[in-house]
């Protein structure tokens, strides 16, 4: 088991910038998830790390050993590939045993430890088969026994159960985030599901457009997100542009349209004009449910029912454009009515547009 | 500065251990020395050739002699002999390329586009004639042909037929226009699986949407299939008009020496007279130029269109349209007969195999007589023993230099990959002849006295340009292969610990193993049936009245044919049938196998 550290890290191809001057730390033993929507450079950031890739600059270092020109052979890095690569000419038995194998382990040796780890993945009975006669998840259990088998000192997991269904998604990351704290084994998770990476990791890096954007805990990441485009890419949100009023230290006063709201400050200085707010839209309710509470008041648009939840698009007074917000079990207003929702004041995020143009713009765009 | 060079070389570590490097180097040192150098040498026997000898009017003669056609009475039946003009040997090379090319074009894209959009009956007999000139028979097919077609004092086949239904009138092909319509026969259908690839790669909706705006027939064709189709109608084209300008079996058939492959040809039967070889290496470069030229601009021309094409995804397939009642006319009363006569020259070596004579309009005595002299005569069972050896030989040494190649344009990343990919593939454009002179003149130059001199071992020569010229069959077969694998799969044992070699061993070669059997099966036949190097190199070895001469099949059927007399028998052109005919069914089984495993991906048997 060994830490990671990367340091400075770019990589292009041709004119794609997929990596830009990275930086991460992962401790040992620790499950360390990064999350950025398709494209922002994860598949990439895991290659570099494995050794498939090069990066134009910067250091990959496993504890102290700078394995940036190692090959990956020569590294010790092992990764799940998101459609697994298992090899389709070998049987079960032979894909997992591999690793081993080419560690010229004695044949018993290689035999107990295939058994342990088919044991501990609840693969017993299928050594036999080929990788076509699994299920998905089958697949998978065995792609991530042939990683563990050879208890990696780095494991590269890249979007290890997006081909997999909804439930078997919920099971497997349980299962994952169980073994790889009793094995001890140094892991990156990459995903671009959020749930997932908030769930099994015990620390989680958002990426964007080939740059970290934040490294925090789950619950950091999500109740207190620092940077706006973390705030805005967990959960269900709705973004606005606001009018700042005042700022009274954690605290922001800023108007939409016309309607006052305050809101928690990520670096809203008095003087600015202008400031980006995001709401949890999950976490709207009908009626005030906290002491630290805020109103959003306006006309409904369009009210959905959505299985679980309702989605109101309102339109505050004044505002030119219109919110969404999710609410539970609730009976949908009539479009026109006047309609008010109420979220908890940590559900509510004020950041400072300085420096963000670009990403404010698009978020407002996307909405 | 020196830190730069540091890093530099750290990079290339990372792609550079024992294994890739030898991947890499040897063959490229392989075609370096046995490719480019002998090509390169070719100008060294331009020395001090003096150029202006190439205006003279044997080689370049602006006023043609003779008539093209020429036509007799004779007892009140009408004779039309078509023979086609003089122009000089560069000028007559070239414009019978051309017209072979235009021929065949126009043949191979009218069956293509009946065969691939229409339903009719009879369709399918018109799809298997029209491959039927696929399964090659170096010699004996023009010779056939001759029989067919050609102008001859005993009348020919198709002016017996012509008698028979009462038409007053004979009709026989001699000279150059012997040349142009052998080559016709043969090589059309060489752009009619060009074409049928490229309709098979045509995505359904494009040509429902013409339809739904009312575009029909000749229009539809004109304004909605032929753009699309036109990258295979050229990659097809251009491989006739290289195959027209290198071939050598129809001038010696048709026994017409004025075209510059012959020329090269007889510089290999005089090879002492030394005078000659400055016009021979002027001949070669300008057929080198003449193939090459063209065949750039193409590429270039078609990796763009390509590149258009493939961004689409799979398509969906053409269900077949209803033809019209002019499309009937055109089909059965022009492209079928067209078809027919083009497949009458295999069916015909079939016959001639097993005939006792066929001199005149019609073969007669049923024998197997030609069978048994294949092995019962020494000088000829020994082509077919040399043959064999030389594959033996050949085909495990493409194997690992197909395979290596393949592997490093397809998975390693250093300067150079793209130069080695060129190499590999440039056989295919240079006409054999010009690789055969090259062979020569580098070899009996540089290694003079030991084993590579083409006058001390020919045996050694012909196997290392079989190789040469026959690889890129395997390389592309085996690159396909390789690139349509995940390269994740590697990269999943590298990471478990598996070094290149291993990985190679382990992954690559079990999961592309089909590619390579099915390459190397193309390279076989094609090494089979090479005709260039092994009717002139392979001919240093002495003549197959000699039981150890060094000629391969091809050698035999040529001299079989060429020169009857020296082995005399009823008539020895049945017994180069009888072999052709072997040659034919091992066509047949490859291209079937490979075809069945590459799965309809035909075209990648023949284009460039
Ligand atoms: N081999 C390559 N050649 C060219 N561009 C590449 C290559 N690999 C990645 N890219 C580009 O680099 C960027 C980052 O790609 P990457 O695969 O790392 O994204 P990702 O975050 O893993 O996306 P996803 O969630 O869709 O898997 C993308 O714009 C991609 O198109
Ligand atoms: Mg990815």
């Amino acid at each position: 088991m060994s830490s990671i550290k990367v340091v400075g890290v770019s990589k292009r191809f041709g004119r794609t910038v997929a990596l830009d001057n990275v930086s991460l730390e992962v401790r040992r033993g620790e499950l360390f998830a990064i999350l950025g929507p398709s494209g922002c450079g994860k598949t990439t950031l895991l290659r570099v790390i494995a050794g498939f890739e090069v990066p134009d600059n910067g250091q990959i270092f496993f504890d102290d050993e700078d394995v940036t020109y190692k090959r990956p052979d020569e590294r010790g890095a092992v990764m799940v590939f998101q459609n697994w690569a298992l090899w389709p000419h070998m049987r079960v038995y032979d894909n997992i045993a591999y690793g081993l194998k080419v560690r010229g382990l004695p044949k018993n040796e290689i035999d107990r430890r295939v058994r342990w780890v088919l044991d501990l993945l609840g693969l017993k009975g299928l050594e036999n088969r080929y990788p076509h006669q699994l299920s998905g998840g089958q697949q998978q259990r065995v792609a991530l026994a042939r990683a563990l088998v050879v208890e990696p000192r780095v494991l590269l997991l890249d979007e290890p159960l997006s081909n997999l269904d909804a439930r078997l998604r919920l099971k497997l990351r349980g299962e994952i985030r169980k073994l790889q704290k009793e094995l001890g084994i140094t892991a990156i998770y990459v995903t671009h599901d959020q749930e997932e990476a908030l769930a099994v990791a015990d620390r989680v890096a958002v990426m964007r457009a080939g740059r970290i954007v934040e490294v925090g805990t789950p619950r950091e990441i999500y109740s207190n997100p620092k940077k706006l485009f973390t705030a805005f890419f967990i959960g269900k949100t709705s973004v606005a542009l606001a009018r700042v009023e005042d700022v009274a230290g954690d605290i922001v006063y800023v108007r939409i349209g016309s309607l006052l709201i305050k809101a928690v400050n990520h670096g809203v200085q008095k003087g600015d004009r202008d400031a980006v707010v995001v709401f949890k839209a999950e976490k709207a309710r009908s009626e005030p449910e906290w002491r630290d509470y805020v109103e959003v008041r306006g006309r409904v648009v369009v009210a959905m029912y959505m299985g679980s939840m309702v989605e109101v698009r309102l339109s505050p007074p004044g505002y030119n454009r219109d919110l969404a917000f999710y609410l539970p079990e609730i009976e949908p207003p009539k479009p026109g009515s006047q309609y008010t929702v109420y979220l908890p004041l940590n559900a509510v995020h004020a950041y400072t547009v300085g420096g963000e143009e670009d990403l404010v713009k698009e978020l407002l765009e996307e909405d | 500065m020196e830190a730069k060079l540091e890093l530099t070389i750290k990079k290339l570590r990372l792609q550079m251990d024992l294994t890739s490097l030898l991947l890499y180097i040897v063959p490229l040192i392989m075609l370096l020395t046995f490719f480019v150098a002998p090509i390169a040498s070719i100008f060294t026997g331009l020395a001090y050739f003096d150029w202006s000898l190439l205006a003279s009017p044997f080689y370049i003669n602006l006023k043609p002699v003779g008539a093209p056609v020429e036509i007799r009475q004779i007892y009140g039946v009408t004779l039309v002999i078509v023979k086609g003009v003089d122009m000089g040997v560069i000028l007559n090379s070239i414009v019978n390329s051309l017209l072979v090319t235009f021929f065949a074009t126009m043949i191979g894209t009218s069956v293509a586009l009946l065969v691939g959009l229409y339903e009719f009956p009879g369709r399918r007999v018109l799809a298997v004639l029209a491959s039927l000139p696929l399964l090659v028979t170096p010699f004996v097919n023009a010779y056939v042909i001759r029989l067919l077609y050609g102008f001859s004092l005993q009348g020919n086949t198709i002016s017996y037929m012509l008698r028979s239904l009462g038409i007053p009138f004979e009709i026989g092909f001699t000279g150059l226009a012997g040349i142009t319509l052998a080559q016709t026969l043969a090589f059309y259908p060489i752009v009619y699986i060009n074409v049928l690839a490229a309709l098979g790669s045509i995505d359904a909706t494009l040509i429902e949407q013409a339809l739904n705006l009312g575009s029909r027939g000749f229009r539809l064709i004109r304004t909605v299939v032929l753009p699309l189709v036109l990258p295979g109608i050229l990659a097809g084209a251009t491989l006739v008009y290289i195959l027209s300008l290198e071939d050598v079996g129809a001038p010696i058939v048709f026994n017409y020496r004025n075209v510059m492959s012959y020329q090269v040809f007889l510089f290999f039967q005089e090879y002492t007279a030394i005078g000659r070889t400055g016009v021979a290496a002027a001949l070669c470069l300008l057929m080198l130029l003449l193939a090459v030229v063209p065949l750039a601009v193409v590429r270039k021309y078609l990796s763009l269109k390509y590149y258009a094409r493939l961004a689409r995804g799979a398509p969906r397939p053409l269900k077949r349209l209803k033809l019209g009642p002019v499309g009937m006319l055109v089909a059965y009363l022009l492209v079928f007969p067209i078809v027919v006569a083009a497949a009458a020259p295999q069916i015909g070596v079939l016959i001639l195999a097993f005939s006792e004579r066929w001199v005149g309009a019609l073969p007669s005595g049923f024998t197997l007589n030609n069978y048994y002299v294949l092995f019962s005569k020494p000088g000829v069972f020994r082509g077919i023993v040399n043959s064999l050896t030389y594959v033996a030989t050949a085909i495990p040494l493409i194997a690992v230099l197909g395979f290596a190649i393949a592997y490093t344009v397809a998975r390693i990343r250093v300067a150079g990959i793209g130069f080695l990919d060129l190499l590999s593939t440039a056989p295919l454009a240079v006409p054999g002849l010009v690789v055969a002179f090259g062979y020569f003149i580098f070899l009996h130059t540089v290694a003079q006295g030991t084993m590579l001199d083409p006058l001390v071992s020919p045996a050694t020569v012909l196997v290392l340009a079989y190789v040469v010229r026959k690889m890129p069959f395997t390389v592309r077969s085996v690159y396909t292969g390789i690139i349509q694998t995940p390269q994740e799969l590697e990269e999943a044992a590298s990471c478990l610990g598996a070094k290149r070699w291993l990985t190679i061993r382990s992954i690559v070669v079990p999961l592309v193993w089909r590619s390579i059997v099915a390459g190397l099966l193309l390279s076989t036949i094609y090494v089979m049936s090479e005709v260039s190097v092994s009717v002139t190199i392979g001919a240093l070895g002495g003549d197959i009245v000699s039981p150890s001469h060094t000629g391969p099949i091809t050698f035999v059927i040529m001299r079989l044919i060429q020169s009857p007399s020296t082995i005399g028998g009823a008539q020895p052109q049945a017994v180069a049938a009888a072999m052709a005919t072997i040659l034919m069914a091992l066509e047949a089984l490859v291209l079937f196998v490979a075809i069945a495993r590459l799965a309809g991906r035909g075209q990648m048997l023949i284009s460039v």
